[in-house]
This record gives C-alpha cells, structure tokens and sequence, in this order.
C-alpha cells in the first residue's frame, strides 16, 4: 500500500463511519484547515519570523544607545507593530491566494468533486490561515517578551501585560483574512490585495466616520456615512500597541466585546463570500 | 563528427564560460559602485548643515492621522529624532566653538526643531512621558514658553500624573514665579498617588521659593524620579551648582571677616586656610585653595576680596 492509498483511506475512515453530519462536516473543514496551514508551512511564509527576530534583535541591541532610556516601551511599540504589519501582509497576500490557486491549479475540481460543500472549503481555507496567523503571532509575542527581558536586564511587567494587546491584533487579522478571502472569491488576487490593504486602512478610519457623519447637515448623507461606518471593520477598537507600551491592559468586558465583534463580522463577511462562491462557475 | 556526448560537453563549457562571465560582472560591477560612490562622495559639494531647511512639515494631528495603527511607533521615532537633533547640534557646536558648550544654556545650538518634534510625539502618543520630561529639561534653557506650553498639554491629556505637575512647576519656578510654582506642586501633591514631598515643595515655594534649599529639594527630587541618563547629569550639575553657591556664600563670609580684621583682602589662599578648614570646606593640598563639587580649586578675584569658580570647573557658571 503506497503513501497515497494510507492518506486516503485515513482522511476516509470518518465519512465512514461517524454518525453525526456535524461532526462529518467538522472533519472536513478541519482537514481543509490542517491542509492551508500544511500548505503555507511549505510556501515558507514563517520565515517572515527570521526577519522578525533580526528586526528586534537589531532593536534591542541599538535602542539602547539611541532612546533616551526608553528601550522597554520603543521594543513593545516596534515588535507589536512589527506583528501587526507582517500579520497584515500575510493575511492579505496568503488569503487573496489561498482560493486562487487551487482554481488555477484546477486542484478545486478534485476538491469540490467530493463531499464538501463550498462553504466547508471556503470556512476550511479561513481557518488554516487563521491558524498559520496565530502561531506566527505566539512566536512574534515570544519574541517580543524575551527582547524584553533581554533590553531590561532583567523582569518587566510588560512581558506579559502586552499579551491582551496581541490577542487584539490577532483578532483584527482575523477579519481581515475574512476580508481577503471575501474578495478573493469573486475577484482577480491582485484586487483582492488592494481591496483587502484599502479595507485595512479605511477600518483604522472608520470611528472618524461616525463623527464625520454626526457632523453633516444632510440625512441621506448622514445615514450614507453611518451605514459605511457600520459596513467597514472598526479596527480603531483593536489599536492597543500604544497602551500596552505604557504597561496599560484593556478590560476583560472589552476584550470579549471585542471577541464577539471579530466572530460576527468575520462570520458575515464569510457568509456573504460563501454565498457568491456557491454561484461562481469555475468552468 | 557531432555525437550526443559532444554536445554536451560543448553545453557545458557554454554554461560554464556564462557563469564566469556572470561572476565577473557581479564582481567588478560590485567593485566599480564602491569605486564610483567614493568617487562621488569625495567630489561632491556638501551642503553647510547650519544652512539646511530644518522645519517640520508634519503637524502633531496629521502625523497621529497618517500613522493609522502605529502612532506609537512614530511618537518614538520623533523622540529619538529629537534626540539625534540634540546631540547633532551640540557637536556640531563644539566642533565650531570648542569648550563654549554648557548643557544649562543651549540658546547658542538655536534648537528650534526641537519644540516641533517634542510636540509631534507627544501628539502621536500624548501619554509617552519622556518627552515631556525632556521638554521640561532642555526647552526652558532658551524657551520657556514653548516648555509650558508642551507641559499644559501634557497635563491636559494626562490629568492624572503628578510628574507633569512637579516638571511644570520647576518650568515655573526658573522664570522665578515661585507663586504659580507652588500651586502646581501643590495641585499635584493632591493626586492619588503623588509622594508626600510634593505637597511639601508646594508649601515651600510659596513660602522661600528662591532660596537655596527649595532649589536642592527640587532638583532632587527631580533627580530621584528620571530615568533619562541625558537628564539625571543635567541634574547633577544643578545640584553641583547649589552646592557651590552655598560653599561660595561660606567662602565670602570667611573673606569678610579676614578683610574686617585685617583691613585688606587676602594675597592668596594661604593666607585664609585655617579659617576655611574651620568651614569644613574641602581644600587643595598643593594651594591650599578650597575646592569646588566638582573638584576644581575656586579662584581669588576682585584682588582677592571675592571668590569664583575656576573657567574649567565643571559646575554651572549660570
């Protein structure tokens, strides 16, 4: 029995023989999910993490000399941002390709000939982006933790007061990856990438367009800048690197809120790119 | 006769012969950009630094708007510019006027970036303490306004730190207005987790605002709280300089009553030594001339009637 007949007859056994359709559908998207990640594992999109580590390594070595004795709180606002803006990039250039290029490849045809539905595949391919997100993030936020005990010699509360703040940022690229794969289930994977990045910048905007639109005389303009307030991700509520460098944590009720935002936004911007590639022919 | 084994070998000498010609373009065309940079460098007319268009063209608000997600990363990197910007200057400063640099008087760097883009950082990260400090520091040795105006909004934004009070206060109590010094050591004493002593200064400046004492208290306190090497050896030379007014004070006493028994100041410092020692004053074995906190012998002027600090002491003349 070679390779592939042992990998076929295991990712098989559950069609098989569980019971639960829930628990089938689960697997599947599980295995959709463990096969994204795999895939980005192999396109070397972690090595972004070596020149992470050069990045604070070179930061902790020179702040010193440079920052007027302000290493702690220059290493938490580079190696945080640092996170958010490799996050960023990865969440936008993995997940525009993600559903491409199993097109381009045809592979999609294999995929979508057996018992998975789109939104398995679409909800399979968010879910291992997410998780190559989050290791890549627990390693950054290590990196950063030990770059701090490194410049202060030492304990320092921030090793584990910046955590909330990382969680934050995971969470905004958690959406945006949704926001990647949104677009890129209707369009080309270079305006998917601009969409995805002008989504990213408009969402820091957004809280200003609530007050813009408080502002205006007009109702239908009024309602138009409320509803666009409404329609675009409020990142603005998951900036937490500047607090978190002067030692501040958000509050838990915060947080949570936080949390059900990201999974109701992503949960509907999923929905709403499941439901255009359901009607997409691939032919 | 071209057989399938000449062929290859023909490839591979082409390929190879293609490699080395690859290499030495990589090679020397390495060798002739570092040969032309030089080339470049040594030849080119360097613009007077003095004379280079130095303004900001960012304001706070645009910048804290253009920086989206990473105000705090920009708010440090206007801090360690204004940094660089100081150290700049004050080079450049000695390099044109050797051993005229005080760090209490920096009038002569014309600094006049410095306010800017103390202002952009803390504009992008109003809570980002060590540019205030700094500004309370350095700004009022040749802008006092532009000092109180970054403390005000320090204090604005941070209703809540007693240490913007206490820097504003010693912003204060420079321009001599010990009234308005110690109201805002008092306001601060009154916040929650202020120590005790600022309540005190407080009561102190409105009491003997200039008097030597108050100063020492103040600067350390000022000294205890920095974290800024840069600021803590400014620091230290102030409360060297109360030091020394006070050993002055001392001295000149000492030279009165040598003058009143005597009828005439003394020719040298011989001549008051044993009164000095009496003082407890620290005294030069070889001159017998006391010595500074800095560890400078202090000189005789005005024919001996006065005394004052050597031009090499490192105690602040002003």
């Amino acid at each position: 029995m070679n390779q592939r007949t042992v990998e076929t007859s295991v990712s098989t056994k559950p069609y098989t023989h569980a019971p639960d359709i829930k628990i089938r559908t689960l697997w599947r998207i599980g295995t959709i999910a463990g096969n994204a990640f795999r895939e980005a594992v192999r396109d070397r999109v972690l090595y972004n993490l070596v020149l992470f580590v050069l990045l604070l390594t070179a930061g902790a070595i020179f702040l010193g000399e440079l920052s007027g004795g302000q290493e702690a709180k220059i290493i938490v606002d580079l190696g945080l941002s640092a996170t958010l803006l490799f996050g960023v990039f990865i969440a936008i250039f993995v997940g525009v390709g993600l559903v491409h290029k199993e097109i381009e490849r045809r592979t999609i045809y294999a995929i979508l000939s057996k018992p998975i539905g789109r939104g398995e595949f679409l909800l399979g391919k968010y879910l291992g982006l997410c998780l190559t997100l989050l290791v890549n993030i627990f390693v950054m936020g290590a990196g950063v933790s030990l770059a701090l005990l490194y410049v202060k010699r030492g304990w320092n509360p921030l090793v584990f007061s910046i955590w909330p703040a990382i969680l934050l940022i995971y969470m905004e690229l958690a959406i945006l990856t949704a926001v990647a794969l949104f677009f890129s289930s209707f369009s080309s994977p270079a305006l998917s990438a601009l969409l995805t990045f002008f989504i990213f910048i408009a969402g820091h905007f957004s809280a200003d367009l609530k007050t813009f639109a408080s502002s205006l005389g007009g109702t239908t303009a009024r309602w138009f800048f409320t509803a666009l307030y409404y329609l675009l991700p409020n990142f603005s509520n998951y900036s937490l690197i500047t607090p978190a460098a002067h030692g501040q944590v958000p509050n838990l009720s915060m947080m949570i809120l936080a949390l059900l935002y990201a999974a109701i936004y992503a949960s509907v911007v999923l929905a709403a790119g499941t439901l255009i590639f359901n009607r997409r022919n691939f032919k | 006769m071209t057989g399938p084994h000449t062929s290859k070998t023909i490839a591979t000498v082409t390929n190879r012969g293609r490699t080395a010609v690859l290499a030495f373009v990589i090679l020397f065309g390495a060798a002739g950009i570092v040969s032309v940079a030089r080339w470049i460098d040594a030849h080119r007319q360097m613009p007077d630094k003095e004379s280079v268009q130095e303004d900001l063209y960012l304001q706070g608000p645009t910048a804290k708007r253009l920086s989206i997600a990473f105000n705090g990363l920009a708010a440090d990197w206007y801090w360690m510019r204004a940094l660089q910007y100081v150290g700049r200057k004050a080079l450049h400063f000695q390099d044109t006027h050797p051993g005229q640099l005080s760090l209490n008087d920096l009038g002569n760097l014309n600094l006049h970036v410095l306010p800017p883009l103390l202002r952009v950082s803390t504009n992008l990260d109003p809570q980002f303490m060590a540019p205030y400090e700094y500004g309370a520091m350095i700004l009022p040795t040749f802008n006092n306004d532009e000092a109180i105006a970054l403390l005000t909004y320090g204090i604005e934004q941070n209703p809540d730190q007693w240490q913007l009070y206490q820097h504003l206060g010693y912003v204060y109590w420079q321009r001599k207005d010990y009234q308005k010094s110690g109201e805002l050591y008092a306001t601060g004493g009154n916040l929650s987790g202020a120590p005790g002593w600022m309540s005190e200064m407080g009561a102190r400046m409105l009491a003997e605002g200039g008097s030597v004492g108050a100063a020492r208290q103040m600067y350390q306190h000022l000294y205890e709280e920095s974290n800024d090497d840069q600021v803590k050896q400014l620091l230290l030379r102030r409360l060297l300089q109360v030091d020394s007014f006070e050993q002055r004070d001392v001295i000149r006493r000492v030279l009165s009553d040598y003058s009143a028994r005597l009828h005439r100041c003394p020719a040298s410092w011989r001549d008051v030594t044993a009164a000095l020692r009496a003082s407890r004053l620290p005294i030069d074995p070889n001159s017998s001339a006391p010595l500074d906190p800095g560890g400078t012998a202090y000189v005789l002027v005005k024919d001996g009637c006065d005394v004052d600090l050597d031009p090499r002491s490192q105690v602040p003349y002003r």
